[in-house]
């Protein structure tokens, strides 16, 4: 039989933990006491939710997982795992250190390229020398007779001794 | 990467590396001339020393003529003696030249005058090299690749 209160709590029967209120809870317990209706409904509920998950379990051990690994392994190309194990391709050639390099060579020649190329823009840099520049002409007189005066001039700089005196100085 | 490309590089950088060390000559041409400059008379200069007149200019002498010159292939560090016309001697001595640059020592004994002097290699010095007299003084003139 199907009432208003029926109606009403009916569609919370299979409810996951966490989906009711606590009222929500309290209420349906106290409905489900006293209707066979919905306790029967709730037997139902329970027995597809079970069969579901049989089911969907079942149709997982149909399927055989145990040539997955196998598939996986044949799809990746040999030379990018070192080859089967015990294969000859395996051996000495392409394993350790020099066969990373040979699977790798882009990488492996832009690791060694990179230092060398910053390495000699190093020296071509530091081989400049940055300390002839031409306008900074460098004057060192001493004399014993007398001060000196040195002119500096674009042509060169004009070194005057004692009583040497220029026009317009 | 093989030893032998690695070994082409490192062998290329060390030669870059060398080039500025190579660049420097062992001898470096180098011409003097012997000025006198006179505040008396008129105004002339030599026309020989038509490329030392804007340095000249600069001077209260008026009168420049070349009263001597001498040229050589200077070795670094050996003083090269040149002879003025007062008795006494100029001497002259490469110190260094690097990419755009070259010192040379001037030494004037008779003077007690030291000098030294970094040009580039495109400028020349114009040095006192005699007390005035007469109105009159030396000046010797130095320049590398003349």
């Amino acid at each position: 039989m199907t009432s208003d209160l029926c109606l009403r709590w009916a569609p919370m029967i299979g409810a996951r933990p966490g989906e009711l209120t606590p009222e929500e809870e309290h209420g349906l317990a106290e409905h489900l006491a006293g209707c066979d209706g919905c306790v029967a409904r709730l037997a139902d509920e329970t027995a597809l939710s079970g069969m579901l998950s049989q089911a969907l379990l079942d149709e997982a051990n149909r399927r055989d997982f145990a040539t997955f690994s196998d598939g996986v392994l044949a799809r990746i190309p040999e030379r990018a795992w070192g080859g089967a194990p015990g294969s000859a391709s395996a051996g000495h050639g392409q394993g350790g250190f020099l066969g990373w390099f040979r699977r790798h060579r882009a990488a492996a020649v832009a690791a060694v390229l990179a230092p060398a190329l910053a390495a000699l823009a190093a020296v071509l840099y530091v081989g400049q020398d940055h300390h002839d520049v031409p306008e900074a002409a460098y004057v060192e007189v001493t004399s014993e007779m007398g001060g000196a005066t040195v002119l500096d001039t674009k042509d060169g700089p004009v070194v005057l001794l004692g009583e040497g005196e220029p026009e317009g100085t | 990467m093989t030893r032998r490309t690695f070994a082409a590089l490192l062998v290329t950088a060390l030669a870059v590396a060398a080039l500025p060390g190579a660049a420097s000559a062992a001898t470096i041409p180098v011409r003097v001339r012997i000025l006198k400059g006179s505040r008396q008379g008129p105004a002339a200069v030599d026309p020989r020393l038509a490329d030392l007149q804007h340095q000249l200019g600069k001077l209260a002498y008026v009168k420049w003529d070349q009263v001597g010159e001498r040229q050589a292939d200077m070795d670094f560090n050996k003083p090269l003696s040149v002879a003025l016309p007062d008795g006494a001697s100029l001497e002259l001595t490469l110190v260094d030249s690097r990419k755009d640059t070259v010192t040379f020592d001037v030494r004037v004994a008779a003077r007690k005058t030291h000098s030294r002097l970094t040009i580039a290699k495109d400028q020349r010095i114009v040095h006192q090299v005699g007390g005035e007299k007469d109105g009159s003084a030396y000046f010797a003139s130095i320049r590398p690749w003349p």
